[in-house]
């Protein structure tokens, strides 16, 4: 905190008018129908993180992830050579669940059904009595998922043939998001929940602040000041599906005395890390994760659809190195703590959204200027839905 | 009680071992959720003047290197980063804020998953 901070000033009203400023139709937040498009438009097209490189560090081992949404599980493995490579969890025989345990390490994979084995490259190394079937060996392979690695993260496309490589699906992302510690990180600590709400909702929740004085009245006091009640950020920009948005540091904090305590420890040992204290940024990365940068607070969440009113999202703080004494233990308990009272507020608002969206009463939403990224992921995905629903059309598929 | 749960110079937090010198990031926020504010206040009004000194002695060793007395008063101090915000930020709106968090399940942590060294 400098001496003199600068003046807070608000992002105008008119910067992001380009986006629209109508209201949005509520359906798309709500139905099954809007769902099914999505799941076809964008989570089977899109490039999803799944997972992060510090789960699977070693030669032979192995993540087992669900993905709902596409009604898949998908087999990320690491080979002898320290490649990654993720395939449908499906026997080629036919059809089995290949690998039931979540993690592992293993160097062949065998189907319980009929001892198909497969190696962690995909190949089918051998098969009781093949000599009986009518295919060659090298043709059944595990069905292979296209995978990459960006900060750390691990992304999946599940499109045979992704339209983009990871790289340039991230655009300018990919590289401010490299300059943050989960790109570095060695260790995670993980919090899940569920809400019975639309993943658009689930994340919208954490796009805009300016909710956060109502329904952070308490965890939230040091967000909003004098100059900026609302707690907005500083700075909204677009990238193409993505988003980003500069967090507004509140020169008046008055943190409480266990908090100053704990945050202090937070602070020492991310300069002693050399973290990056300027990084203020949040990263909405398309279509459905956003990280948190800040050194001291900096967590990803992943919010994955399993029906049109049922959501998970996955909150992951990250580290870099072991616990190397009592208080960076300490430390990273209370950063965990801390960002878990703020989740477990935003829970019931969200499902009340939900709740009072799918009665029908509503044909439109409206979000303000401050609510411009909410607005922009309603934009990229029904742009998508509606080339979905033009390309069945132009198939002369069902409407 | 005997006077070695903890380490010596915090026997003042010794009432507290059986409830708050838990194991596990999940079983500490679960304990949280269900504790009382009396619980809750009087093991943070207890601990709280000790954490610094507590967190500096136990720096001195490395964390593979605790006996078990050291073990319960770091289990404390992991429990203070989850009840303080119970006694501190939240105060009587905890209830409200608890019913949010019996919904979430601390999968991991590096308290829990992490030897240290």
């Amino acid at each position: 905190m400098t001496a003199e901070p600068q003046r807070f000033q608000p992002v105008p009203r008119e910067a992001h008018a380009d986006l629209g400023t109508g209201p949005i139709p509520a359906q798309p937040y709500y139905t099954r129908e809007y769902f099914e498009l999505e799941r076809e438009a964008i989570f089977k097209r899109s490039w999803l993180q799944i997972g992060h490189v510090c789960e699977i560090p070693e030669p032979g081992d192995f993540l087992v992830r669900p993905v709902e949404v596409a009604d898949a599980s998908i087999l990320i493995t690491r080979d002898a050579e320290g490649e990654l490579h993720a395939f449908h969890n499906v026997c080629t025989h036919r059809g089995t669940q290949l690998v039931d345990a979540s993690c592992g390490k293993r160097s062949r994979f065998s189907c319980p059904y009929h001892m198909w084995t497969f190696s962690n490259r995909g190949d089918l190394v051998s098969a009781p009595d093949f000599e009986n079937f009518y295919v060659d060996q090298a043709s059944c392979a595990l069905p292979r998922v296209a995978v990459d690695v960006c900060a750390g993260q691990i992304f999946i496309n599940l499109d045979k043939s992704p339209r983009q490589g990871l790289r340039e699906f991230l655009g300018p992302l990919a590289e401010q998001m490299e300059r943050l510690p989960m790109a570095r990180a060695t260790a995670i600590s993980e919090y899940v929940y569920e809400v019975d709400a639309n993943w658009k909702l689930t994340y919208d929740n954490f796009q805009e602040n300016y909710h956060l004085r109502f329904i952070h009245p308490r965890s939230g006091e040091m967000a909003g000041g004098p100059q900026n009640p609302f707690g907005y950020p500083e700075r909204y920009a677009f990238h193409g599906p993505h988003r980003t948005q500069t967090i507004w540091s509140n020169p008046d904090a008055r943190p409480l005395p266990f908090q100053l305590l704990a945050f202090t420890k937070v602070a020492q040992f991310a300069m002693q890390d050399q973290l990056d204290m300027q990084i203020r940024d949040y990263f909405g990365v398309f279509p459905n994760l956003f990280v948190l940068g800040t050194a001291t607070t900096h967590f990803s969440q992943s919010i994955m659809p399993i029906a049109e009113n049922r959501t998970r999202s996955v909150i992951r703080l990250y580290w870099i190195g072991e616990d190397d004494c009592a208080s960076r233990r300490f430390a990273r308990e209370f950063n965990m703590t801390t960002a878990l009272d703020i989740h477990s507020e935003d829970r019931a608002v969200i499902e009340a959204g939900h709740r009072g969206l799918a009665s029908g009463a509503l044909s439109h939403i409206h979000f303000q200027s401050q609510e411009v990224l909410c607005r922009h992921l309603f934009n990229e995905v029904d742009r998508r839905v509606q080339d979905y629903r033009a390309e069945l059309a132009a198939a002369g598929g069902v409407q | 009680m005997s006077g070695n749960l903890l380490p010596a110079g915090f026997q003042a937090l010794e009432p507290f071992v059986e409830g708050w010198a838990i194991e596990g990031s999940e079983n500490r926020l679960r304990r949280r959720l269900q504790s009382t504010p009396e619980e809750r206040e009087a093991f943070f009004e207890a601990a709280m003047p000790l954490v610094q000194p507590a967190l500096a002695q136990l720096d001195k060793k490395r964390l593979t290197e605790f006996d078990a007395a050291e073990q319960r008063l770091m289990n404390l101090m992991l429990s203070m980063a989850h009840v303080a915000h119970a006694v501190e930020v939240q105060r009587e709106d905890e209830p409200f804020h608890a019913e949010g968090a019996r919904h979430i399940t601390i999968t991991r942590s590096s308290a829990d998953s992490n030897p240290g060294l």
